[in-house]
């Protein structure tokens, strides 16, 4: 079995690196390759500027925070922080102070006689930050540590990893499933599915221009349309969506119109307005009819079915429903958003019939 | 409200039922072996602890505990390296013909003792070991092992997979990680599988008595020796000695790992 096929990528000491994925798309086998825990069959894993496949893991100067923290039982949270420091054989007069310093880093001064078990979920990820980090490592890596935090305290937790990451300027491998997190988190993103990278780029570019379908579903709210299309010049297409048509843009090249093509249109991007209002200055407006509301507390997010566009489903967000009108299942709305929000790619599902 | 009420009752008296039931042979015991008596009866006739100062001037069963002592302490001792290593190499490493070696380790559990005993006796004969009192804590040892590795498989299994990987990731070369990550972390399941194997070779019976003869009688089996002959009140108190060994066993583990612990990890 191949759980990473085709990956390459470079990263820039210092910087935060986010490999973003859904589980099983061999994020997690990349990081431990790295660690060297798994060898690659091909390829080579630089770590700066030195080829490390025959190094021991214990050899590399590699820090990591593993998925279920694997933090050592049997010592306390200052012996913990101290056994790299003791394997690595740092001064032993200056280990005290070490662990204290990261202690500090992590807020957890004066708790170092505990024991593993007399920590909280949140301390004890805290503990294994600490022991990733006491001995300078070149590189830190991330296994998705967070993931079995509670959202709140994740939260916390990734802003409180921004921060002491920014203070050591540690350059960090990062691993999760969770898009908030890497759009929190992180310098530089990879999006990998099927053991293969579907786009690296930094946070911003990545969610505003996904390069194809994939990255565009998988990160944000997306409705999908999928259709043909009718006319390309340059950036702008003309796509034809059950019966009618939808003006966007694409950034892929050899379409040509008649072409299947899949539309995307993320939902803080698409308007809602009521029966009777002017749509003019939207480059596509539609009528839609409500299928479900969901209240989110600081949005309102709607289904919409379009009878134009085939009874094809999209979602809208409507930001502040403390003041808007609300609609009801089965009410007649319409929608409306710019072309240049309209993402159109090549149908991925078609092309390989 | 009443239905709770009812249930709660319900379980009350079960769990009293079986605090009954398990208690009473050894309450019967302890009462018998004070009796100032003759016979072993209960309620005892009158208190006195003769018995046991009589147990005391008994050399027989002094020895018998002695080599008991002995031959438990052979058990144990041979079963925390053989069983901690099977137990972790079992639990954690893909090892070839792992399941055939998992059924081969734990088919002691299935073999009737008397099959075992004569087994062993018949072995033991032929290379001319038997009548001595080592190979009998080797024999308890094989016949008990599937408990030692139970007990260390359980916190085995209760590890973090990555354990050994992040102490790898520290910097410990392999060695240095099992011993000071591996190790350490799983010795819970070691104490609490040794004084199971202590206690479990302490009682035991039936291989012991194919093992052993006249000179080398072991407890349990000089116990039912003198029950063939004459039944007095210091084989009660012998039985207490044995109550008292069992408290000691569960209070030196509830002080080493912690009774939760134990309780937990099966």
């Amino acid at each position: 079995m191949q759980a990473v096929k085709d990956v390459s990528f470079t990263l820039p000491k210092g910087a935060v690196l986010t490999i973003l994925g859904p589980s099983g798309c061999g994020k997690t086998t990349l990081l431990r390759m790295i660690a060297g825990f798994d060898a690659p069959t091909s390829g080579e894993i630089f770590i700066q500027g030195q080829a490390v496949s025959s190094v021991p893991p214990h050899r590399r100067s590699i820090g990591m925070v593993f998925q279920k923290l694997a933090l050592f039982p049997h010592m306390t949270a200052a012996e913990n922080i101290a056994y790299p420091l003791k394997m690595r054989r740092f001064d032993p007069a200056s280990i005290p102070d070490l662990v204290d310093r990261y202690l500090n880093i992590v807020q957890l001064a004066g708790m170092g006689d505990r024991r593993i078990h007399e920590l909280s979920g949140g301390q004890q990820q805290r503990v294994a930050i600490a022991r990733a980090l006491s001995f300078s490592p070149d590189l830190l890596l991330l296994d998705e540590p967070l993931s079995a935090l509670d959202k709140k305290l994740r939260e916390e937790m990734q802003l409180e990893f921004r921060r002491i990451q920014q203070e050591l300027a540690v350059t960090t491998i990062n691993v999760t499933h969770d898009q908030r997190e890497a759009l929190v988190m992180s310098d530089e993103i990879i999006v990998m599915s099927d053991g293969v990278i579907q786009q690296a780029d930094d946070p911003v570019r990545l969610y505003r221009q996904p390069s194809n379908r994939f990255v565009a579903s998988f990160i944000g709210l997306t409705s999908l349309l999928r259709g043909t299309l009718v006319r390309i010049q340059g950036p702008d297409v003309t796509v034809r969506v059950g019966a009618g048509e939808l003006h966007g843009r694409t950034a892929a090249d050899g379409l040509s119109a008649g072409r299947p093509v899949e539309s995307a249109i993320r939902a803080e991007q698409v308007r809602i307005l009521g029966p009777d209002d002017p749509t003019g200055h939207f480059d596509n407006a539609l009528q839609a009819v409500v299928v479900q509301q969901i209240f989110e507390g600081d949005r309102m997010v709607y289904q919409v079915r379009c009878p134009e566009l085939g009874d094809a489903l999209i979602f809208a967000f409507d930001h502040d429903p403390a003041d808007r009108k609300r609609y009801r299942k089965n009410d007649t709305i319409q929608i409306g958003w710019n072309s240049r929000d309209l993402l159109v790619y090549e149908d991925s599902e078609s092309r390989h019939l | 409200m009443t239905g709770s009420r009812s249930k709660t009752a319900v379980l009350w008296s079960v769990v009293w039922f079986n605090l009954i039931t398990l208690s009473l042979p050894t309450i019967i015991i302890l009462g018998a072996s004070f009796t100032s008596g003759n016979i072993v009866q209960f309620p005892p006739d009158g208190f006195s602890l003769k018995w046991y100062g009589k147990l005391w001037l008994l050399e027989d069963f002094k020895a018998a505990f002695l080599r008991t002592v002995y031959v438990s302490v052979i058990c144990t001792l041979i079963s925390i390296p053989s069983g901690t290593l099977a137990a972790i190499a079992l639990a954690r490493y893909r090892i070839r013909f792992r399941t055939a070696l998992q059924v081969y380790l734990l088919l002691p559990f299935t073999i009737p003792l008397v099959v075992s005993g004569l087994g062993m006796m018949i072995i033991f004969g032929e290379i001319r070991i038997l009548g001595q009192l080592w190979p009998v804590g080797v024999a308890l040892c094989v016949i008990n092992l599937p408990f030692m590795i139970w007990a260390v498989s359980a916190t085995v299994n209760a590890l973090d997979p990555d354990l050994e990987n992040a102490a790898a990731n520290c910097g410990a070369p392999p060695l240095q990680a099992f011993l000071t990550v591996t190790l350490p972390a799983v010795m819970p399941g070691v104490i609490t599988g040794a004084l199971l194997m202590f206690i479990l070779a302490f009682n035991e019976f039936l291989v012991s008595l194919f093992l052993t003869d006249a000179r080398i009688v072991t407890l349990p089996v000089s116990i039912y020796n003198s029950i063939r002959s004459v039944i007095t009140p210091d084989l009660a108190a012998v039985s207490v000695v044995y109550i008292v060994i069992a408290f000691v066993a569960v209070w030196l583990l509830d002080r080493l790992v912690g009774l939760e612990l134990f309780l937990r990890s099966k």
